[in-house]
């Protein structure tokens, strides 16, 4: 699906969208921290390819200047403990070769109370590990050019029992909190600032997010299946009791005006939650406040206009409850810089640059019905708040000449209740 | 030249000067190690503190030693690498690109020891018998034109069977080229050399951490070797002014039962043999550079891109296959291969730039393998269009 149409019309309009500033907030100055000797680097390095099952890796205040990654070899029983998020830094801007700056793999495994700074790709990675615990880190980038940051900040993939608990993640250029393809997962009392996607949930099973702040990221929370990996779909993630504020960031996985193959890169700034392709979610007691494109967009994978077929894999979202959110639509007008934006902006059922509570692109499986409004992919929504929401269904199965948007919710308020699906 | 490149050579030189001055002032001369005049030769032989070390006295619960020349290897002064009796000299057919490093690579195994291949697993894996020694050189010619002329040897990788698993220990030579010291926290080297183009190169080398190792030698996190499989040893070499198949040659070495080669294995081609397919080749090249890594027992399984000679699904090799994470690593391109438009390739994109997060491979060079990225464009070329 493709909203070039638009683009032409609307360049006055994106010139001024393209004003909105970068944020380059830090939670604390590392560059006031004493730089450590070389000898107590080498000691961190050798402490980590020395390491034996059941040790505790103890890193001292101090800044730490690393030329080269910190990889935790598939141990056992292991904890990396700093003095303090604010009194350990892990710098990794000089690192030459290599993605993250710190690789995890192993069982049990436990990172805490430090900060990672500056990894050309990822902060922290964990990889097959079953049990890692991420707790009380910072992981950030100090960079002016965002669109040079990282990939991921906080980053556990093919992971079992996964914890992400107190941690701070922000400027990533991708997501602050990224969990893929991990099954068994807690994402709980994190802040995440300044990131293109505060926290996401892609490709993985039994996802708990709850008592978070996103804020002033492109967008809050999503919850991806992508085609074409190794663990192929994903379902169940619970979001609850998150603040999901002003996550109206700029864009910046990519330079201004550049485009390339990634989801990611397409999101509208203005985006409270976004579920794509994404099955048995439920999304409930938010506070979903001043993201001035959508609190919660439930959309399918042709939305990117990506071929949208692979094995094991749907591109529809299914099985969406949300109930019980607290939503606040900002008095700003709604993204102009992305397709979807465009889309939110010129088309949704409410007039013409009005921000949307709940949007849905209306693409659904036609073997399973012949309208929309039977509900197939079974979305159901029941909020407090529902005769004042603004909410948009598309149907854009006709391409962009002919894009149509309803308002009537009630084909997907679900009669029995949200216990009813 | 840009400024700025020169000033970074200037840094080098300073660096290089600041090396030199430090080895005159400290007396950093080679210890341990004696220098012997040889009757019949002209030029002095110079021998390390373990002159009569041999493989076939290495204790494995002693390992790592903490220099190289205490394995016995080699013998003659030791940075002629030139192997000791049972020290078996062996090679790829296509091999991984590091900054243009040449490499010569050799293997140990006790005596009355042999190694057997593995039946049916698909790429011909060999059960290394126990105390098994992989030896990996990494040397750069001063002039890559001249054959047998000085050269700099910079790291000793040995990977060794212990108790059923592989272990990595990684040497580092030092300036002298006496010896080399164990060392896992890796280290930079500025080397410069002079290409078969007569172009003067300078890089700063580096060499990885040891736990680095398994970010290409890792099968389900498991450390293993990457090039002794039949798959990359199955080609004929030139032995003692004979044409023998690689694999026999082993045989008669003792290193290889002697059951016959797995007939069901496909082997890679060289790829810099421009005789063979353009196809053949690049699946050749992707396999040794990439393939250990993007493949579903690697690391890179995450990104569903798998790049080994036997994978055949076109969207598992990229085609029209959409990357996973945002940002420059994907530049502003779509898809990992479009078929006849290599520009349009992510794959290539990655392979041609030496942005640290977005070049691939991830580790082993900070220079672009001009040679390699000219193979897979002509491949990206001439792919047909699936869609």
């Amino acid at each position: 699906m493709k909203f070039k149409p638009f683009l032409a019309t609307l360049s006055l309009i994106v010139l001024f969208a393209a004003c909105s500033q970068d944020n380059h907030e830090r939670i604390f100055d590392s560059s006031k921290l004493p730089v450590v000797s070389q000898e107590a680097v080498d000691q961190l390095i050798a402490d980590f390819v020395l390491a034996e099952d059941g040790d505790i890796i103890t890193i001292p205040e101090g800044f730490f200047p690393l030329k080269t990654q910190l990889i935790l070899d598939n141990r056992r029983d292991i904890s990396i403990r700093g003095a303090g998020m604010e009194k350990t830094v892990l710098s990794f801007r000089d690192l030459r070769a290599g993605g993250e700056g710190v690789k995890l793999v192993g069982d049990n495994v436990r990172i805490e109370h430090l900060t990672i700074e500056d990894a050309p790709g990822d902060g922290v990675k964990a990889q097959h590990c079953d049990g890692i615990a991420f707790e009380n880190i910072n992981v950030t980038w100090t960079n002016g050019d965002k669109s040079k940051n990282g990939t991921y900040a906080i980053y556990p993939v093919q992971c079992k029992n996964v914890l992400i608990d107190g941690c701070v993640a922000s400027h990533s250029r991708d997501a602050g909190i990224y969990v893929g393809q991990s099954e068994g997962i807690i994402v709980r009392n994190n802040l995440a600032f300044g990131n293109v996607a505060g926290i996401e949930i892609e490709n993985s099973d039994d996802a708990e997010v709850y008592d978070n702040v996103a804020r002033n990221n492109t967008g809050g929370i999503l919850v991806f299946n992508l085609p074409g990996l190794p663990k192929a779909d994903g379902k169940r993630t619970k979001i609850f009791r998150n603040n999901i504020l002003e996550n109206n960031h700029k864009n910046f996985a990519l330079e201004e005006g550049q485009s390339n193959g990634n989801p990611v890169s397409m999101i509208p700034p203005g985006s409270g939650i976004i579920l794509m392709a994404a099955k048995e979610i439920d999304v409930y007691e938010n506070e979903i406040h001043g993201n001035r494109t959508m609190g919660i967009a439930i959309s399918s994978y042709q939305i990117t206009g990506f071929p949208a077929e692979a094995p094991n894999w749907s591109p529809y979202s299914e099985n969406i409850r949300i109930w019980n959110n607290d939503y606040e639509r900002p008095m700003a007008i709604p993204d102009l810089t992305k397709e979807f934006g465009q889309l939110i902006s010129m088309y949704n059922a409410h007039g013409k640059g009005k921000s949307q509570d709940i949007i849905y692109d209306g693409f659904f499986d036609r073997s399973r019905a012949t309208e929309i409004i039977q509900n197939p992919m079974k979305i159901c929504i029941d909020e407090p708040q529902i005769a004042k929401l603004y909410f948009t269904l598309f149907d854009l199965e006709k391409g962009t000449s002919d894009i149509q948007a309803f308002k009537d919710i009630t084909p997907f308020t679900c009669p029995q209740g949200i216990s009813g699906l | 030249m840009s400024s700025r490149k020169t000033l970074s050579y200037l840094a080098y030189a300073l660096f290089g000067l600041m090396i030199s001055l430090g080895g005159i002032i400290f007396g950093c001369q080679p210890k341990h190690k004696e220098v012997i005049s040889v009757p019949d030769s002209s030029s002095e032989l110079e021998l390390t503190a373990f002159p009569t070390a041999s493989p076939n006295d290495i204790d494995l619960a002693d390992l790592p030693y903490k220099k190289l020349s205490a394995y016995g290897f080699f013998q003659g002064a030791l940075k002629d690498l030139m192997p000791s009796e049972q020290v078996l000299p062996y090679a790829p057919a296509s091999s991984l690109f590091t900054d243009y490093a040449h490499k010569s690579r050799y293997l140990w195994m006790p005596a009355d020891s042999t190694a057997r291949v593995i039946a049916h697993s698909g790429v011909g894996d060999i059960d290394f018998p126990e105390g098994s020694i992989l030896i990996k050189n990494f040397y750069y010619p001063e002039d890559f034109r001249v054959t047998d002329g000085p050269r700099r040897v910079l790291e000793t990788r040995l990977m060794v069977k212990q108790a059923g698993k592989w272990e990595a220990y990684p040497y580092v030579w030092n300036g002298a080229q006496t010896d080399a010291d164990y060392k896992v926290t890796g280290a930079e080297i500025p080397v410069s050399w002079v290409d078969e183009a007569g172009e003067s190169q300078l890089i700063q080398y580096i060499v990885p951490n040891k736990n680095q190792c398994k970010s290409c030698h890792n099968r389900n996190e498991e450390l293993v070797p990457i090039g002794v499989q039949i798959k990359h040893l199955n080609y004929d070499i030139s032995h003692k002014g004979r044409k023998v198949n690689q694999l026999v040659r082993w045989e008669e070495h003792g290193f290889l039962k002697g059951e016959g080669i797995p007939s069901d294995i496909t082997a890679l081609v060289d790829y810099r043999d421009d005789a063979n397919h353009v196809d053949l080749r690049a699946k050749a090249y992707l396999d040794i550079n990439c393939g250990h890594c993007h493949q579903a027992a690697g690391p890179a399984s995450t990104s569903g891109l798998f790049l080994t000679y036997e994978e055949t699904d076109p969207m598992k090799l990229g085609v029209y296959k959409t990357p996973v994470a945002a940002g420059f690593g994907a530049g502003t391109l779509k898809f990992d291969v479009v078929p006849g438009k290599p520009e349009e390739s992510i794959l290539l994109h990655r392979m041609s730039t030496n942005e640290v997060g977005a070049a691939m491979p991830e580790i082993g060079r900070v220079t672009v393998h001009k040679e390699g990225v000219d193979l897979v464009r002509k491949w990206i070329q001439q792919l047909p269009d699936v869609r």
